[in-house]
């Protein structure tokens, strides 16, 4: 009864993480499989789907309050469009808003992406916990 | 202390999305910043959106937007969607629907997860709505979790409840019974082009008809929209301003405000009221008290009364 009450009760704030792909980027099943995962995992996911504009994606970070932003890739110009929200985020002065990524990231860009202020990267091979253990770090609250 | 407020009272998002979170979680800081931005508000109009699950809330939403840009008025929406009973997580898909909207700085999307509150909509809600007033929105869009029959939370925040209903809704014998379709002030087929939508408004139109007049006069209209191609929505949006128009007398205005002012206590009520029960059930009943109605020596109307007796 106690620990069920615990649950309810969540403990404090859930951690809110926006979840989007951006561009042409149309592979949506990992989005979503994601998005699963992290409400199991007790996460507020604001799910923002494909096709979304990089200006779209920061402004939503400011007025959905959101602990952090999760991209999903399966594209190529991850780079580029990383940069590019990164960049954005700074204009409206929301950089401190943690950007994690994942999907089809290579190895070798890892650095670059890290050196933008990338804060978590999991690529294939990541592991749910691993991912669900990130974004829970990443609430305010902890 | 109040400098969240001043800085949403000079438009910073960032500080509404902030008090909003700590208005969710309970948080006591949030209380003296809310009440502040209490004293500036009062101009907003609202509008609730409620119906089942997919029936095209969120699209009816994001045509509304459109429609009251058009009009040179800003909007801000709260959508919400129900929390996991299970992990308290959620999934708040809402805003994907009106992503168009995303560069305009006169539109604002806040998602809330219902976070154990069963009535359709989260129990920060008034306190949401209370942030984008002091902002000084024109307009302010409330879409409910999908509903059932019986959340009807809605009611009390808004002036303008539009209902949705889709041709799958069911047959006449739906359209008489109580819950939702009572406190719609509007109704809206969606999804028009589904066949037997036609038959869904006669339904609709008949039950309507068979009913008392309302206490406010207000003649509930039953239209039909197709809302992602855009079609009806000019309709909707002449019906909502005639609502509106309707509301404005003196006496209208004070009775939509009590309305209001009591669905915002009655919230901010039930999360003590929520908590007081759990700290009953969990936390006062004695392991020994919990054993003895196990084992059936006690019973569960016993130790209730037991629990309540501490209170009194």
């Amino acid at each position: 009864m106690q620990t069920e009450t615990e649950i309810q009760s969540g403990g404090g704030q859930p951690v809110r993480c926006l979840l989007g792909m951006l561009g042409t980027d149309v592979h949506s099943k990992g989005i979503r499989t994601i998005a699963q995962l992290l409400r199991d995992a007790g996460i507020e996911v604001i799910y923002l789907g494909e096709h979304n504009s990089v200006k779209g994606m920061a402004s939503a970070a400011v007025d959905e309050d959101a602990d952090l932003v999760g991209l999903s890739f399966s594209s190529a110009a991850y780079v580029t469009y990383t940069r590019q929200l990164v960049e954005e985020m700074k204009r409206i002065g929301a950089q401190d808003i943690p950007i994690m990524l994942g999907g089809i990231i290579h190895p070798d860009d890892h650095a670059e992406l890290r050196e933008m202020g990338v804060r978590g990267i999991f690529g294939a091979g990541s592991t749910t916990e691993e991912i669900v253990e990130f974004v829970r770090s990443m609430g305010r609250s902890q | 202390m109040g400098e969240l407020a001043d800085s949403i009272l000079a438009g910073d998002r960032r500080a509404a999305g902030r008090l909003i979170s700590q208005a969710e979680r309970r948080d006591p800081q949030a209380v003296e910043d809310l009440g502040i931005l209490y004293r500036h508000g009062g101009h907003a109009r609202t509008i609730g959106i409620t119906g089942p699950p997919g029936a095209g809330k969120s699209t009816v939403a994001d045509a509304l937007i459109t429609r009251f840009r058009k009009l040179g008025q800003t909007v801000a929406i709260i959508a919400v969607d129900p929390s996991s009973p299970i992990s308290s997580g959620a999934v708040l898909g809402d805003r994907v629907r009106m992503m168009r909207h995303c560069d305009d700085e006169g539109v604002l999307v806040r998602s809330m997860a219902t976070r154990g509150a069963l009535g359709g909509l989260s129990a920060a809600t008034g306190d949401a709505i209370t942030v984008f007033d002091a902002m000084g929105f024109d307009i302010i869009i409330i879409e409910t979790v999908g509903v059932g029959q019986s959340e009807t939370d809605i009611v009390g925040h808004s002036e303008a409840v539009i209902l949705l209903q889709t041709a799958l809704g069911g047959d006449g014998v739906q359209a008489i019974k109580a819950g939702v379709l009572e406190i719609a002030d509007l109704i809206v087929v969606n999804k028009k082009s589904t066949s037997g939508s036609d038959k869904m408004a006669r339904f609709l139109r008949e039950s309507l008809h068979d009913r008392p007049m309302r206490a406010d006069g207000w003649d509930v209209p039953v239209l039909l929209t197709e809302a992602s191609e855009d079609i009806g929505i000019d309709k909707l949006t002449d019906t909502l301003v005639q609502r509106f128009y309707h509301n404005s007398t003196q006496d209208r205005v004070s009775v939509t405000r009590r309305r209001q002012v009591a669905a915002h206590l009655t919230a901010l009520a039930d999360v003590e009221v929520r908590s007081l029960t759990k700290r009953l059930v969990a936390g006062d009943a004695t392991p020994e008290a919990w054993q003895a109605v196990l084992e059936r020596r006690s019973d569960p109307w016993t130790l209730s009364a037991q629990l309540f007796e501490k209170l009194r």
